[in-house]
């Protein structure tokens, strides 16, 4: 027979040659000599009269958003003309660099109380400097209880803090409850406060809490736009008793401390089996190497 | 023994690849020998520096290690299933390849797990497996598994060579160092040949084909439950088992294409070795193509078509990133075998050798394909964002061992065919008592 010279070789050979092209290709290294790097910056105003400033340091590629770690980032307030440095973080893994400040330390107010937050990057290697700043008037959330007829509410204030250091209601401003979940909080109702400052939310009833049925409530004003986030919290013991159950039949969990018996009854018969025939075959073995021996007369 | 006329004849013929090593098997054996040398530094830097001079982190814990595993253990089941199948059935033209077969298996086999060993860290306690293993474990099925075949394969190795080792020790004018020949003497347990010897030879020989086969068929299954008993994408699938078997035998059946292509230009058995044992070989790769092709299609279909989230997401990332090495692995590994058997004048040596190429680096690909991209994109978000964690890119050390592995087989080869005719002189010299025994499958070879 005729060997044929066909060309599908030398077209496949180009596919796998461009193949490994493609996946050396790759492995080459990102040559972009400086990046501009972006901050997320978030304000969260605590019932303790504590606020937490926390900024995101990352960058925009291709393939998705990447963190930068280990980068300073300084927090700056500014009221009015004052403008002071309140801080420095340096960023996790996550890119996340967080500080807590207290409003008891003077930060600077302007006129209607507000302070205007900045984290600032400093250019550093290959990264470009980079800003954000968000303004926000100190404000404060607590949360309470009572109980009226059997039926019990959850009972929110809040207030504000204005320029000469007084404090007023903060009243027409919705506020969500909250109750902690495994991941994120579980809101559970939203209610707007009166114009006192003041609101009322009956507890659902059916929340369940940790093993004797205590349970945290979170108030919180969300993304406003005079405030920011602000977060008060109380914990009572209103929830349904946590209850653990154990799986009726463990099977294969890590902690299971015996495989299953049909697990082990199969396996024993499989080598069982298989090593039975291995016995058979090493027994033949043995009988040529004595059959291989001169009798005996 | 007596030595029959053509049996004399053919240890003639094959006495000098087992008494002398040519300039050009030297300098092969050295060339084998550096690379595995650079993959021992890459393994001492491994062990000193630890994993991180590997691919591997959190998210992509598997790399390179566990193809070249699956890889391996695949061209042993292969081996197996083929060599086992090949003397149940007594067909005839298996007589010059079955011994290939049979190294295939057990020298694969020997590599294969050696990757695992590579993949895991603190090998300082592997001794744990033993003394804590849990029967629940896919990972201890595969070890309880894995040494039993390596039992099961070394039995019947030397079942098969048992009368070639017998030929060699009475073969006079064999110019062996007095070690060999002593060696020769004591693994031959004296068989001469009776009709006894004979009777038991043939009745362990073919209970073990017989268990070689299964027990390759249990073991590649076990290792696809590795993957599929998981709820990973792409892997949780209930044709992984028969998929991942029949992956196996295909790939094997290319690489034991080209070991008989390397051999016959090697040791010029170009009377032994000819056109018609290649394309019986490339009718089995063709019809494994075809099983291949479908378990892959059913596979892919089944996902696509239940839409669920991360299977939809796992078929986007094979058609983008992996584009061209699916296409290869899946598409042109499947067409390129059956084109060159299927149309009768592609059926030359050659071609068939290149198609089997093609074949055995199609199926490395199509492993990659089963780990890494799944790999690449797990159930929950990843929780650090590092480039390295998210996508996988082997490093100089695994490529470096990967390297050592294959030159590691290809030396075990060269070696395993100076100790043993590679091929099966024996059943060669004996062919018209051999069509006479009562095989378990007695076949026409006009089969093919």
């Amino acid at each position: 027979m005729k060997t044929i010279k066909s060309p599908i070789f030398i077209i496949l050979l180009t596919v796998l040659l461009t193949n490994i092209t493609i996946l050396d290709a790759q492995e080459k290294k990102d040559t972009v000599t400086s990046i501009v790097p972006t901050i997320s910056f978030s304000y969260l105003n605590l019932s303790n009269d504590s606020i937490v400033l926390t900024a995101n340091l990352f960058v925009k590629k291709d393939q998705g958003v990447f963190a930068i770690q280990n980068a300073v980032i300084e927090f700056i307030a500014k009221g009015g003309n004052e403008s002071k440095k309140i801080g420095q973080a340096i960023t996790d893994d996550e890119g996340n660099a967080i500080i807590k400040v207290y409003a008891k330390t003077g930060l600077p107010l302007d006129k209607e109380g507000k302070s205007i937050f900045t984290a600032k990057f400093s250019t550093k290697g290959k990264y470009l400097s980079a800003s954000e700043s968000i303004s926000a008037k100190q404000a404060k959330l607590s949360v309470n209880f009572s109980k009226v007829d059997s039926v019990r509410y959850i009972l929110v204030t809040a207030t504000q803090v204005d320029s000469k250091g007084m404090i007023k209601p903060i009243g027409k401003i919705p506020v969500t409850i909250n109750v902690p979940r495994l991941f994120t909080p579980l809101k559970i109702g939203e209610i707007t406060l009166e114009e006192d400052g003041t609101g009322k939310f009956e507890y659902p009833g059916n929340i369940v809490g940790d093993s004797v049925g205590n349970i945290i409530v979170i108030a919180k004003i969300e993304e406003n736009d005079l405030f920011g986030n602000v977060q008060g919290q109380s914990s009572i013991s209103w929830g349904i008793p946590k209850q653990y159950y154990l799986a009726e039949m463990p099977t294969r969990e890590l902690w299971t401390p015996i495989a299953p018996l049909w697990m082990i009854v199969t396996l024993i018969t499989m080598l069982t089996g298989v090593w039975a025939h291995y016995i058979y075959a090493i027994i033949q073995l043995v009988f040529i190497k004595r059959s291989s021996r001169p009798k005996k007369l | 023994m007596e030595q029959s006329a053509s049996k004399e004849a053919l240890l003639q013929k094959f006495a000098p690849q087992i008494e002398k090593t040519s300039f050009l098997a030297s300098i092969w054996i050295i060339f084998l020998l550096c690379i595995i040398g650079v993959g021992v530094y890459a393994f001492i830097c491994q062990v000193t520096q630890g994993h991180i001079v590997t691919g591997m982190r959190d998210n992509v814990v598997w790399g390179i290690y566990i193809v070249n595993f699956i890889f391996f253990m695949g061209m042993s089941y292969a081996g197996a299933i083929i060599s086992g199948a090949l003397h149940l059935f007594r067909t005839e033209w298996r007589k010059p390849i079955i011994r290939m077969a049979e190294y295939l298996a057990i020298i694969s086999l020997l590599i294969g797990p050696g990757y695992i060993l590579l993949c895991i860290g603190r090998l300082d306690r592997l001794y744990y497996l033993a003394l804590f293993g849990r029967i629940q474990s896919p990972i201890t099925w595969d070890v309880i598994a894995i040494s039993t075949d390596i039992f099961g394969c070394l039995i019947f190795l030397y079942l098969s060579i048992l009368r070639d080792i017998a030929n060699l020790r009475d073969f006079k004018e064999l110019k062996v160092p007095q070690w060999r020949k002593k060696l020769y003497s004591f693994l031959s347990l004296g068989y001469t040949g009776t009709p006894e010897q004979e009777k038991r030879l043939r009745r362990a020989t073919d209970i073990m084909a017989a268990m070689v086969i299964a027990i390759a068929i249990i073991v590649y299954s076990v290792l696809a439950w590795i993957f599929s008993v998981t709820l990973q994408p792409g892997w949780h699938s209930t044709i992984f088992g028969p998929y991942f078997v029949i992956a196996a035998v295909y790939s094997g059946t290319g690489v034991l294409i080209l070991t008989m292509y390397v051999f016959r230009k090697a040791y010029h058995l170009e009377h032994f070795v000819t056109r018609k044992h290649f394309v019986a070989m490339g009718v089995v790769m063709v019809v494994l193509a075809a099983l291949f092709g479908y378990f892959t299609f059913s596979d892919y279909l089944t996902k696509w078509y239940g839409s669920e989230k991360n299977d939809e997401s796992l078929i986007k990332i094979l058609f983008s990133q992996y584009y061209w090495s699916f296409i290869f692995s899946n598409y042109i590994g499947v067409l390129v075998p059956l084109l060159v058997v299927g149309i009768p004048k592609l059926r030359t040596i050659p071609n068939i050798t290149f198609s089997a190429l093609i074949v055995v680096v199609a199926l490395w690909f199509n492993r990659y394909l089963i780990v890494i991209p799944t790999l690449e994109s797990p159930y929950l978000p990843i929780q650090d964002s590092r480039p390295e964690y998210l996508l996988y890119s082997g490093t100089w050390v695994e490529y470096a061992l990967m390297a050592a592995g294959v030159a590691l087989f290809c030396l075990l080869f060269t070696l395993a065919s100076k100790f043993v005719p590679v091929i099966n002189v024996s059943e060669m010299s004996d062919a018209p008592r051999d069509q006479r025994e009562e095989g378990l499958f007695n076949t026409e070879e006009s089969l093919l």
